[in-house]
């Protein structure tokens, strides 16, 4: 960071050329966007690797095309921690990104951070009704994969929607495909559908959105 | 007078390393946000003393905004790009590749 050090020195004394002051520019754009922005990457690998790795440990539980069976207790562990560290993820990046910031884009960031929060409790209070009139165990599943992959996919549409992003808003249709496929593929499958297309889906976008190059965030 | 002869047309007033950095950080933030004094001086690494100077220098110029309010009873300082400031921006950069861009005698259509 060489240019950190010289911007406070040289400052007025050293008149900046035409060129200098474009290569400023862009390092300091490219070191705020870093720095405030929000990092994707962060948002979707977490629950990138939690989809791939815990739906395909449960998988594993069941017999299979693929010679290895996890114990369920194995597969209970893996999938707990790892979603539980893609929420905490989650929530502290969203939370420090854009600190310091006030006004409209922090509005939305919180309400569409509360969206998720409140879909999700609400969506696990009609599942746990609807269990407790007594289904069976692979409806109980079915009800649960599909429930959260579609609250999943209508929020990516709606997080395209708000920040005019194709790409996410696609990830969104994605998920509501895998969602209902998952249900289709019935269980164990379902399980598969979840960790491959889910997984997939989620780390093809945090892969896509490290390469992409920054926008500029500031949108008439 | 060197300086000035140098970068014709240029914004003096966003025309120097400290200002133009500022400048840029305000500009990244969407339209009508604000971001705290402390957290503007810690993206940009400059002392307090000196991040005040210069954005008095582009408040005069009616480029940046600066809001005092209170929370809980802690003063908190306020600095945002206004929309003059958007635009001096813009014309500073075009301004910039402009001089960049060598001259073509090319007719248009």
């Amino acid at each position: 960071m060489a240019g950190e050090d010289t911007g406070a020195r040289l400052d007025e004394d050293s008149p900046l050329s035409a060129g200098e002051s474009l290569a400023l520019i862009e390092r300091q754009q490219r070191e705020v966007h870093r720095r405030l922005g929000v990092n994707a990457a962060l948002f979707y690998g977490p629950w990138g690797a939690a989809y791939l790795l815990g739906f395909g440990s449960v998988f594993l539980t069941y017999p299979s095309a693929v010679p290895l069976r996890l114990p369920g207790g194995l597969a209970a562990v893996i999938t707990g921690v790892l979603f539980a560290a893609a929420i905490v993820v989650s929530v502290v990046h969203g939370a420090r990104a854009g600190r310091g910031v006030r006004g409209p884009s922090r509005m939305v960031g919180a309400m569409y951070g509360w969206s998720w929060t409140l879909g999700f409790g609400a969506m696990y209070a009609v599942n746990i009704g609807v269990t407790r009139l007594g289904l069976p165990a692979d409806a109980v599943t079915l009800l649960y994969s599909g429930s959260a992959l579609v609250l999943v996919g209508v929020l990516y549409l709606a997080g395209g929607a708000l920040w005019q992003d194709r790409f996410q808003y696609g990830l969104g249709v994605w998920m509501l495909v895998t969602g209902a496929g998952s249900v289709l593929a019935g269980v164990p499958g379902n399980f598969a559908v979840l960790s491959l297309a889910g997984g997939g889906g989620l780390l093809l976008t945090a892969g896509y959105f490290t390469l992409r190059p920054p926008r500029q965030r500031a949108r008439p | 007078m060197s300086a000035i002869v140098s970068s014709p047309g240029l914004d003096p007033v966003i025309h120097a390393q400290a200002r133009l950095r500022v400048t840029v950080v305000l500009a990244a933030l969407a339209t009508e946000d604000r971001i705290t004094f402390p957290r503007l001086q810690q993206l940009l690494d400059m002392t307090a003393g000196n991040l005040s100077t210069h954005l008095r220098k582009l408040e005069d110029a009616g480029y940046v905004q600066i809001t005092k309010a209170h929370q809980r009873r802690t003063p908190v300082t306020h600095v945002a790009l206004t929309e003059r400031g958007r635009r001096a921006f813009a014309d500073y950069t075009a301004a910039l590749r402009a001089l960049l861009t060598p001259p073509t005698d090319q007719p248009r259509g």
